[in-house]
């Protein structure tokens, strides 16, 4: 069990003043810049839960990520990780935890991935029984054989990407931090690390934390989500909630026979709603009539019905919101306008 | 103990593997180095020449001569600059990745270095140390260093590699205050060719000035074990020498676990 309490994070920073001459009043003022990269975040993350920390860039979930892992010490509040608070015993926690951060390896750089794994198996202490039986579950599940003995160096990101994942699971890691582990990646590899991480999950019942960009990854993975936004926690709970919430609205599309009479129609005057609720917008070229409409105040057969009493439809598509619109949404404005 | 040994050797290992990727750097390092070794013994040979006197600063021409070069020998393997490591772990944020895993950060450098210590070891200087034992009884017509000699500058080097490391471990850790310390560095570079002895024996150093080296820890670190070689200490300052040596082992490596604790509560770890 993961527990985040009121944990905060402020870089200080020396000031720094525009143009040489404010390069030369830079060395003498002893002027401080504080910057809240965290401000106050609480959460607790049971066993074996995948946990979604989103945010957009420099929101601050790499911070927190560190603070987790106990490589930085939170300014004030306190992680404590499986009964072990990170920043005070590093060691003891490093043990336990398993840290794959995208942009970085931890492999050695210049030797086989062989060797790297023999170093991980003696760092971590692992029994050469729980070593092979490990490896063999690794290399099913991220198929690690086809490049076992070539230097990390020549690796492709793809294919370093699941030697690194593996590196931090060799020691069956109560907790694994992902930190964007699918950054540059195809869409095949992308599939391969999801379904990894998910049956590791399964299998050893893993707690897994995730930062990333890619919407993707959230919807296959994350059970629940986390989004901060300037340091801030702006939401914590499941996926389908906030798609409930927040994806309020519906798209319905309909390729149509005779467009000239749907010119002239008044969807929302004649749904009795505003024009807020319902938008209607025409494709001439394609013939396809979109409404956008808000699916507690609208439903699907009213829009229908208007329509099709006028003209011949020959195609519909309906769409919810996707989740990447919400979040985008929810990066723009903060989240108590995303609801609007 | 064997099992820090197990985790810690592959340390040492990867450094000599990966100093032999880069060899055309490393040879070219070689080059430049002797040559300034080369320089210091055209211009001392000038010095002797010009005087009447048989000794400078206690030393013979002919044991210049072997000063000189085992500065060099005992150079290459005592002056791994570990602060460089570290400097560029803080600055590229990969200091996060040794900070993940269940290891010594100052221990897996050492380690490190004393890997390149042992590369450095046959890639070139016992070479050196060969040729210029051979040279040194046939031309210069003195007896071979005796086994004594050897163990005790042996004994010797591997302290002053620990004081070397341990000093130069801390001088890394203020790159985690200040993010750059490649000026720092090159300060530390100059001030430690002249403080250790590797530029002028410290023996020309007037009395008052050698003093206060005395305290610094910086004799130990060449010095010292070349002076040893020489067989320049009577047994009692011997014991001295080394007993001073072993102090400053366990001084710095105290001092770099204290600031390493300071490090690790304040410690920004750059890069997304």
């Amino acid at each position: 069990m993961i527990e985040v309490r009121h944990v905060s994070k402020e870089f200080v920073s020396p000031k720094k003043y525009p143009g040489l001459k404010g390069a030369i009043k830079g060395l003498f003022s002893t002027e401080k810049v504080v910057k809240k990269a965290v401000e106050d975040i609480s959460f607790t993350i049971q066993d074996g839960e995948i946990v979604g920390y989103i945010g957009s860039n420099g929101a601050g979930k790499s911070t927190t990520i560190k603070m987790m892992t106990g490589i930085m010490r939170p300014t004030s509040g306190e992680c404590i990780v499986n009964g072990i608070n990170p920043s005070a015993q590093r060691k003891k926690n490093a043990q336990e935890i398993g840290v794959v951060f995208g942009q970085r390896t931890q492999l050695w750089w210049d030797l086989p991935l062989s060797e790297s794994f023999t170093i991980l198996k003696e760092i971590y202490n692992v029994s050469d029984k729980d070593y092979t039986e490990r490896m063999k579950f690794l290399n099913q599940v991220l198929q690690l054989d086809d490049f076992f003995d070539r230097p990390v160096r020549t690796l492709s990101l793809g294919q370093r990407m699941r030697a690194d994942l593996g590196a931090a699971l060799l020691h069956n890691p109560r907790v694994l931090y992902l930190d964007e582990p699918t950054i540059g990646l195809d869409l095949v590899v992308k599939d391969n690390i999801r379904a990894a991480i998910k049956e590791i999950n399964e299998k050893y019942q893993t707690t897994v934390i995730l930062t990333t960009h890619d919407i993707g990854d959230i919807e296959e993975l994350c059970s629940r989500i986390i989004i901060i936004d300037e340091g801030k926690k702006i939401y914590d709970g499941s996926l389908e909630e906030l798609k409930d919430t927040y994806g309020t609205r519906r798209t319905v599309s309909m390729e149509i026979k005779s467009p000239k009479e749907i010119v002239e129609l008044d969807l929302p005057g004649k749904l009795g709603v505003t024009e807020q609720t319902c938008k209607v917008a025409f494709d001439e070229e394609r013939k396809v009539l979109s409404v956008s409409f808000d699916k507690h105040k609208v439903q699907v057969p009213q829009v229908l019905g208007a329509v099709m009493e006028l003209t011949e439809v020959s195609d519909i598509q309906i769409q919810e919101t996707q989740l990447a619109e919400i979040v985008k949404e929810i990066y723009n404005h903060g989240l108590n306008q995303a609801d609007s | 103990m064997r099992r820090k040994l197990r985790i810690y050797l592959p340390f040492a290992l990867n450094e000599m593997k990966r100093q032999m990727s880069y060899k055309g750097a490393f040879y070219l390092f070689i080059l430049i180095s002797t040559f300034s070794s080369f320089v210091s013994y055209f211009l001392w040979m000038a010095i002797y020449g010009s005087t009447d006197r048989v000794m400078l600063g206690g030393l013979t021409k002919e044991e210049m001569v072997v000063y000189i070069f085992m500065v060099y020998v005992t150079g290459s393997i005592v002056s791994i600059s570990i602060s460089d490591w570290v400097s560029d772990d803080v600055v590229k944020g990969t200091v996060a990745m040794n900070l993940i895993k269940p290891l010594d950060y100052r221990l897996s450098l050492i380690s490190r270095a004393l890997g390149c210590s042992v590369y450095n070891f046959f890639v070139p200087s016992v070479f050196i140390w060969i040729g210029l034992e051979i040279y040194k009884v046939n031309v210069l017509g003195m007896p071979v260093t005796g086994v004594w000699n050897v163990v005790l500058y042996i004994i010797s080097c591997i302290m002053s590699f620990l004081i070397f490391v341990l000093f130069d471990f801390c001088v890394g850790m203020i790159a985690f205050f200040t993010n750059y310390i490649f000026g720092l560095l090159m300060v530390k570079e100059a001030l430690l060719k002249f403080l250790t002895g590797a530029l002028i024996p410290l023996s020309f150093f007037p009395e008052g000035v050698r003093r206060v080296f005395d305290f610094l820890p910086f004799s130990s670190m060449v010095y010292t074990p070349v002076m040893l070689y020489l067989g320049k200490y009577s047994m009692a300052e011997l014991e001295f020498v080394l007993a001073r040596q072993a102090i400053w082992v366990v001084l710095l490596y105290l001092l770099g676990s204290l600031i390493w604790k300071r490090v690790t509560t304040r410690l920004v770890v750059l890069g997304g």
